[in-house]
């Protein structure tokens, strides 16, 4: 389209995208500014954009006790998890399937954060985290693994029984999230399995499929047959061709797909809150801070979305090319 | 591929939704016929229609039903509108900016709902931004009240709802044949014209698209609520997923929970039948 040439006109333009792009990203500011200060600082009656910026948020958040060298374990921890995430995004390189490196990556990282609170004092938060971890990745694996071969069966069988689960999937996917959690929560109690990661994962692993397999399907949708085909010919059975021709092709569709999963699940708040008494995850911690009532909680709620939040904008950043290509599959919000 | 393949590779995907899903919608409906609190999970006690009953001459659930359909009468239209708004606007700044401007749009729609929605509240609390501009305008405290509170929850709505039809009209409008708006710049349409006759038209699979979901999204509100009236729960901000949360998990009237759950699912299926019939018949047309 042709731009507009008036010079107010274009000034006026520029002026309300600024203003709306300082609306978006105004909480994100104050709430990072906020996060540094102390409650004194935070409540006082004129906002406070120059002062002594303080991290006690932070320990005060995830630590007991502050280390005796803190610089050392922190720069320890970044080089670990920096080394793994080269890994991981190089992981085509390695000489061995990529599958098992992503395995390794996980159990290493695994590993370390777990091992952690042997070494430092961590607060409860830190086990939030952890929950978070868990639940991220068991629903991460269990949700791709069986929605592959879906995704796969409803690229290739072209009977009427593939468009039923389709839209069937669909309807599923829009009903709102109470209709099934209640249930949930029932089951939950009867059989003992409230309160623990596992029934959060197979209950996340249920929510999300529908979207799992749609977007998956569109991925393999673009894998022509012949690929597999010539496979068979060669004398593989089809479930032999999936595994080792079609999958290895398939890798940047999964992790397309494993990134809007763990997004997701990562912000499940409603099942959480729901299915659990204790083991809560990031979500369900961090609403309790908003609900404080002594002034030092707008500054630890602060700290605490402020902590929240980083994960998911680093993954973002890691991975906007992917997540690029899942948006322009057209599956989103499914 | 043949059919019994087809089904070996969907048996763990359709075991999982059938029974996680399928499963525990019937299960709703019959907890919906049955008196149960926190006490009495394993013997139930059957009453029939009677949740049903008590959950319609319920005032706090017909207070619910109205502020939800308030939201979505008043958000809905507003983040289509806004949405539609920036897109165009940012249509006609150089390419060499818009990458930053969309980065900055869509922070809201990347972090996680409940954080998004306690760092908005962060500009509301005492000592916060915006609670020191309205000091300043106003001339009092801004305390939190119903009306505050749901003026607060629109507020919000548009902050963190707006990027999804953003960034849907915004590549749909990169897709616009060129030759229709030149062919339009010679006949003398003006930029007002063109928008009406020209984008519009051509965007309307996807507001219809766009307004299917943002009604959906609407309906089912519930973590941004949640976390903004945590705090002093007042009845009448209140939407339905957050009262039948409440009557489930405060109140522990898990029957009527349950009632109220289903008749949000038959709401809900008079918006979806028409689409899922519409996807239906593409899906089949296009094999």
């Amino acid at each position: 389209m042709k731009r507009i040439e008036n010079r107010y006109a274009l000034a006026a333009i520029y002026l309300l995208l600024t203003a709306y792009a300082i609306f978006s990203v105004i909480p994100f500011f104050w709430t990072t500014i906020q996060s540094f200060k102390t409650p004194r600082q935070a409540n006082s009656r004129v906002p406070l954009f120059i002062f002594e910026p303080t991290a006690d948020n932070y320990t005060d958040l995830w630590l007991k006790a502050i280390p005796d060298d803190p610089f050392v374990v922190a720069i320890v921890l970044v080089a670990i998890f920096g080394l793994l995430v080269l890994v991981a995004l190089n992981a085509r390189r390695f000489p061995v399937p990529r599958g098992y490196v992503y395995l390794a990556v996980l159990a290493v990282g695994f590993a370390v954060l777990w091992s952690i609170p042997g070494y430092i004092k961590t607060q409860t938060f830190y086990d939030y985290f952890l929950n978070t971890i868990i639940v991220t990745t068991g629903t991460i694996c269990i949700s791709i693994s069986i929605g592959c071969m879906a995704g796969y069966g409803l690229a290739r069988y072209s009977g009427i029984a593939g468009v039923v689960i389709l839209v069937a999937a669909l309807g599923f996917r829009s009903l709102p999230g109470m209709s099934y959690i209640l249930p949930y929560w029932w089951f939950g109690q009867r059989s003992g399995l409230y309160d623990t990661h596992i029934l959060l994962i197979i209950t996340l692993v249920a929510i999300n499929q529908p979207f799992t397999i749609w977007m998956l399907r569109s991925f393999f949708m673009n894998i022509p047959k012949e690929i597999e085909e010539s496979a068979m010919v060669d004398g593989a059975n089809r479930l032999t061709a999936f595994i080792s021709v079609i999958i290895p092709i398939m890798w940047p569709g999964i992790i397309s797909t494993a990134l809007f999963t763990m997004l997701l699940a990562y912000s499940d708040f409603l099942l959480v809150r729901i299915l659990t008494q204790s083991n809560w995850t990031l979500t369900v911690a961090i609403s309790k801070y908003a609900a404080g009532e002594d002034p030092g909680h707008i500054t630890l709620a602060a700290a605490a979305a402020v902590s929240a939040a980083v994960p998911i904008i680093i993954v973002v950043f890691i991975f906007q090319g992917q997540l690029v290509k899942g948006l322009t599959a057209g599956a989103v919000k499914g | 591929m043949n059919r019994r393949t087809f089904y070996m590779f969907m048996t763990p995907s359709l075991l999982v939704m059938l029974s996680l899903m399928v499963f525990p919608l019937l299960t709703s409906v019959w907890l919906s016929t049955q008196y149960m609190t926190f006490r009495n999970i394993n013997e139930p006690e059957f009453v029939g229609l009677a949740n049903y009953l008590e959950v319609f001459q319920d005032q706090k659930f017909w207070n619910a039903f109205t502020f939800t359909m308030t939201y979505i009468a008043i958000a809905v239209p507003m983040i289509i509108f806004a949405g539609f708004l920036i897109a165009v606007l940012l249509d006609q700044v150089s390419r060499s900016i818009r990458g930053a401007y969309l980065a900055a749009f869509l922070m809201p729609f990347i972090v996680v709902p409940v954080v998004g929605t306690l760092m908005v509240k962060q500009l509301f609390e005492s000592g916060g931004l915006v609670a020191w501009l309205f000091r300043e305008v106003v001339g009092s405290r801004f305390i939190f009240t119903e009306q505050t509170v749901k003026g607060l929850i629109l507020v919000h709505a548009l902050w963190a709802a707006t990027p999804f039809p953003l960034i849907v009209f915004f590549a749909g409008l990169q897709t616009l044949p060129h030759e229709l708006v030149e062919a339009s710049m010679i006949d003398g349409a003006t930029r007002l014209r063109q928008v009406r006759y020209i984008m519009i038209p051509h965007l309307r699979s996807l507001f219809v698209f766009v307004g299917l979901i943002s009604i959906m999204d609407a309906y089912r509100v519930f973590d941004s609520i949640f976390v903004l009236t945590e705090q002093n729960p007042i009845y009448k901000a209140e939407v339905m997923m957050l009262y039948t949360f409440r009557t489930a998990m405060s109140v522990q009237r898990l029957g009527k929970a349950n009632a109220m759950s289903v008749i949000t699912v038959v709401l809900i299926l008079v918006v979806l039948v028409p689409f899922l019939a519409r996807t239906y018949k593409e899906q089949t047309e296009e094999r």
